[in-house]
């Protein structure tokens, strides 16, 4: 069977990096323990890139420091650093075989050729391409293609496996497929992972944490669901999955004020003396017959989305659209339907403090 | 500090490098023009003259015969041979005749042979005891009508290969937008043919406009009494032995060239910013009647282009033109004539080969360089325009000052003047510039990260470059490599000057013969030099086919 490799930690110090007069990265700060796997989200041009970039030492950080394990790579050379990458494009070597470019890298180090040999039948049996061995790149599909890259990546046994946007070019199905298969691929090699996506769901599905990233700062670092529950910033909320902003005026205490009415919060405030954004995802408004909850409102639109019920609402008394998620049953005891009144609670507890 | 200088030694070695190959060019191309231009603002002793050369050029009305004729000589001749080639490419693209590679292949023939050769068969054909003078209505063929004749013969292929790709790339979906919305053919070419062509248009007329202004076979041969600024140069220099008034005309020459050269710059640069779109190949209908006019067009060029081949075959093979039209092998024999015989034909030999290897060697590496190791900005930027500088260099002008730099006394390299090795030297700078934009094209194409790849891998950058970038770029470097073969072998401008007693070239061969007189001898040696071409053509054509078909597999994805 296939050996345990033994994935590296990585330390990152206080990062930057600026292209000219532009700052694509700024002070990044982020310890990956062995083994795990982290997803870099983000919008595009946060600078995901760059950051895998500047781990596998293919861009030179403008200050900081990186460590893997004990050994402070930050100025060495990609050669001498101890990783595998696989890029969107994978770069497959389009005239060697799915053998030779699995073989590529042991090559380098001087394998002798039966080891060589041993290992490349060990990884295709691991990714299920040994029928296709000695097929050429353009033979394959995407997601053999995809396979193939890995495979190349993980032959000399790194102990930091990077992947840009591994999945971004394959289309829905197989990515889905892919995903668990390299989920479960990097759990039984224990190899640490990083993995840059801008996909959400792809990031909440795989990582063991995410770190959330936007214009060249990271917003938060969580598992993905501390990132889906308790977002520490307005970005992040917004990014992750819906979210409804109400603008609100501190009372006091866990008070706010939204229009002319008071509104108990259970999070803690943001500092300072500005407005507070309210946020509540739409499956945390609880829909009420009309007459019995603390807001009115009137249903304005419905689109069904197979197991939920997208609903927006325009409340009376503020000048504000909410959009709530019902599930089928519940819309029926309702009679939910466009025009209609209804009641509307927003439980204290489901609702997110931001600074505005 | 140390980390960080260990990382510099990372990648200096391969700046390095490049800064090696800029310090070539820039001894190859960019002294030699210096020295140029320093020598048209002195006078015979070397004492600065400021713009007293000029001055005196302008008063012998150099500049209202021989400037004023090189401009309209090369503007007519741009305007004939880009309409022509335009037609030919439509004929070619746009319609479903038969026999179009074969077509293909006539109309490219002239790329083969040196300049020399069309206006050697004019002779025969329109000359004083040509066969068909009659048809001249008593003009001269000597002089202005002779050297547009003759440019358009071997620069139609330039034009026609340019716009050939300007018109393949077209995209399907505007002519059937245009058929939807019941265009008729001729709006339709007008609406969607001709814009689709432009920036080949363009490009195709600047380049012939170049090639013309700076070439000296044709007119040298048929020219006459009819001065351009060419042969001017070549009379100053080689009939006078006033260099410095050489100096004068070649800045004289470099002018236009200049121009044309940042103009069509400019004119790409534009392209590559309106090059998105995600086109559908486009497939001619059968169509009689357009299928009929396409025939029409061609036939004229390929008429005229067998003509002029079939007439220096013929010439070359008769005994005693007009008056023992025998046939015999009798102007094959060198040996009895001017130009260094047999043994100009294999130094020639030895000259495209040498520059071939050489060149070739020295284009792709340094284009790795430039796009496949990592560079700082500015040095790849001094690089290029290093690398395209040749373009704009006529080839007399680069001769010229090769004379000037290289048989300098204080000069160190002064040792090879007159050897074969300068004027490889001289060859690999003059076509450089080609080269090197064929080699960067293909190096582009490569995935950006394979290096990346290679680094992760523990794989230097040379090992990738050997396994996998070469590879890669085989047919690529079969092109450039055919592309020096064939223009060491028929250049003459550059060469000229430089070749010495154990140096002596076919096509300047060619030249001599000619001014001595043996036209036939002369004829004979431009179809030697053309036979040789193709036969490289044809080695080259079928590398290419075992390259392509020993890698189908990879490259198709089909076993
Ligand atoms: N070599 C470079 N020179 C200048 N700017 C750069 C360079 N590389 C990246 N940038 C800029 O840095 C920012 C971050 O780029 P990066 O490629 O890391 O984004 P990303 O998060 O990976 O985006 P995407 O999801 O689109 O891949 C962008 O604004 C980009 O334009
Ligand atoms: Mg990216």
């Amino acid at each position: 069977m296939t050996q345990q490799t033994q994935g590296s930690r990585l330390e990152i110090h206080g990062v930057h990096k600026n292209f000219g007069d532009f700052s694509a990265l700024r002070d990044i700060n982020l310890t990956i323990e062995p083994g795990e796997l982290v997803c870099f989200l983000g919008p595009s041009g946060c600078g995901k890139t760059t950051l895998l970039r500047i781990i596998a030492g293919l861009e030179q950080q403008s200050a900081g420091q990186l460590l893997q394990g004990n050994d402070d790579i930050s100025l060495k050379p990609p050669k001498d650093r101890d990783f595998g990458i696989v890029f969107q494009s994978y770069a497959l070597f389009p005239n060697m075989t799915v053998t030779a470019n699995i073989a590529y890298g042991l090559h380098s180090v001087g394998t002798p050729k039966a080891r060589i040999r041993e290992r490349v039948a060990e990884l295709l049996e691991m990714i299920g391409l040994a029928e296709h061995a000695r097929k050429y790149p353009a033979q394959l599909s995407g997601g053999q293609q995809q396979r193939v890259a890995l495979a190349r990546a993980l032959a000399p046994s790194p102990g930091l496996l990077l992947l840009d946007e591994p999945l971004s070019a394959l289309d829905a199905k197989v990515r889905h497929h892919l995903r668990s298969e390299i989920r479960s691929l990097q759990k039984q090699l224990g190899v640490t992972t990083i993995m840059v996506t801008h996909d959400q769901e792809e990031a909440l599905a795989m990582a063991d944490r995410v770190v959330v990233m936007n214009n060249g700062v990271i917003e938060q670092v969580g598992t993905p669901l501390e990132i889906y529950q308790q977002p520490q910033s307005a970005f992040v909320a917004e990014f992750i999955g819906a979210m409804n902003f109400i603008d609100s005026a501190p009372l006091n205490g866990q008070r706010v004020m939204v229009g002319n009415r008071a509104v108990d919060v259970v999070r803690p405030l943001p500092e300072g003396k500005g407005g507070v954004r309210l946020a509540i995802r739409p499956e945390d408004v609880h829909l009420l017959p009309s007459g019995d909850g603390d807001w009115e409102g009137r249903v304005e639109a419905m689109d069904y989305l197979g197991a939920f019920i997208r609903t927006q609402v325009r409340l009376t008394d503020v000048a504000l659209d909410l959009v709530v998620d019902v599930d089928p049953r519940s819309a029926r005891q309702l009679e939910l339907a466009v025009g209609n009144r209804i009641c509307l609670h927003l439980p204290s507890d489901a609702l997110h403090c931001f600074a505005a | 500090m140390a980390g960080l200088r260990q990382k510099l030694s990372d990648r200096g070695p391969f700046a390095a490098l490049l800064v090696a190959g800029c310090a070539v060019l820039s001894l190859l191309v960019l002294a030699p023009l210096y020295t140029l231009l320093s020598k048209s603002v002195e006078n015979r002793a070397g004492e600065f003259v400021g713009l007293e050369n000029f001055a005196r050029y302008l008063s012998s009305g150099g500049i209202e015969s021989a400037f004023l004729n090189s401009l309209w000589v090369a503007g007519l001749s741009t305007v004939i041979v880009v309409g022509l080639a335009f037609m030919a490419a439509w004929a070619l693209t746009r319609t479903r005749l038969p026999l179009t590679g074969w077509v293909r292949g006539v109309l490219v023939l002239p790329i083969l042979a040196p300049s020399l050769l069309p206006a050697i068969s004019l002779v025969y054909l329109f000359g004083n005891q040509g066969v068909l003078k009659g048809w001249l209505f008593g003009a001269e063929i000597y002089g202005p009508i002779g050297i547009v004749m003759g440019s358009c013969f071997w620069t139609f292929p330039h034009a026609l290969m340019i716009l050939l790709t300007a018109m393949d790339n077209a995209d399907g979906r505007h002519y059937e937008a245009a058929s939807a919305l019941k265009a008729s053919a001729w709006r339709t070419f007008w609406t969607v043919t001709v814009p689709g062509a432009r920036y080949g248009l363009v490009s195709a007329a600047f380049v012939v406009f170049t090639l013309v202004i700076t070439d000296f076979g044709v007119p040298k041969v048929i020219g006459g009494q009819f001065d351009v600024l060419a042969t001017d140069i070549y009379k100053q220099v080689i009939g006078q032995q006033r260099f410095e008034m050489g100096a004068v005309v070649s800045v004289l020459l470099l002018l236009p060239a200049m121009l044309a050269f940042f103009a069509d710059r400019y004119v790409q640069r534009k392209q590559s910013a309106s090059f998105t779109a995600r086109s559908v190949p486009y497939k001619a209908r059968a169509d009689r009647k357009r299928d009929v006019l396409g025939a029409l067009v061609l036939t004229p060029t390929v008429v005229f282009i067998l003509a002029i081949i079939a007439m220096a075959v013929y010439a070359s093979f008769v005994t005693f033109w007009p008056y023992n039209l025998d046939l015999s092998l009798n102007n094959y024999q060198f040996g009895r004539m001017d130009g260094g015989g047999w043994g100009a034909y294999f130094n020639s030999l030895q000259l495209a080969l040498g520059t071939m290897v050489l060149g070739t060697v020295l284009v792709f590496f340094n284009a790795w360089l430039m796009e496949r190791t990592p560079q700082p900005k500015i040095l790849t930027g001094v690089f290029q325009f290093l690398s395209l500088l040749p373009l704009a260099v006529p080839g007399l002008v680069l001769g010229l000052s090769y004379i000037f730099f290289f048989n300098h006394p204080d000069n160190l390299l002064n040792g090879i003047y007159g050897t074969l090795l300068i004027l490889i030297l001289c060859t690999v700078s003059h076509f450089y510039a080609v080269s090197h934009l064929t080699a960067v094209t293909a190096l582009k194409q490569l995935d950006k990260e394979f290096e990346a790849v290679g680094e992760s891998l523990k794989a230097s950058r040379w090992r990738v470059l050997f396994t996998v970038t070469l590879p890669l770029c085989l047919p690529a470097i079969l092109d450039v490599a055919l592309y020096l073969f064939v223009n060491a072998m028929t250049t003459v401008s550059a060469v000229v000057f430089l070749y010495g007693p154990n140096s002596q070239l076919a096509s300047v061969a060619v030249l001599s013969m000619d001014e001595a007189g043996d036209i036939a001898p002369a004829a004979a040696m431009a179809i030697l030099i053309t036979v040789t071409c193709a036969g490289a053509k044809l080695i080259q054509g079928a590398l290419r086919f075992w390259v392509d078909r020993s890698t189908r597999a990879w490259r198709q994805g089909t076993e």
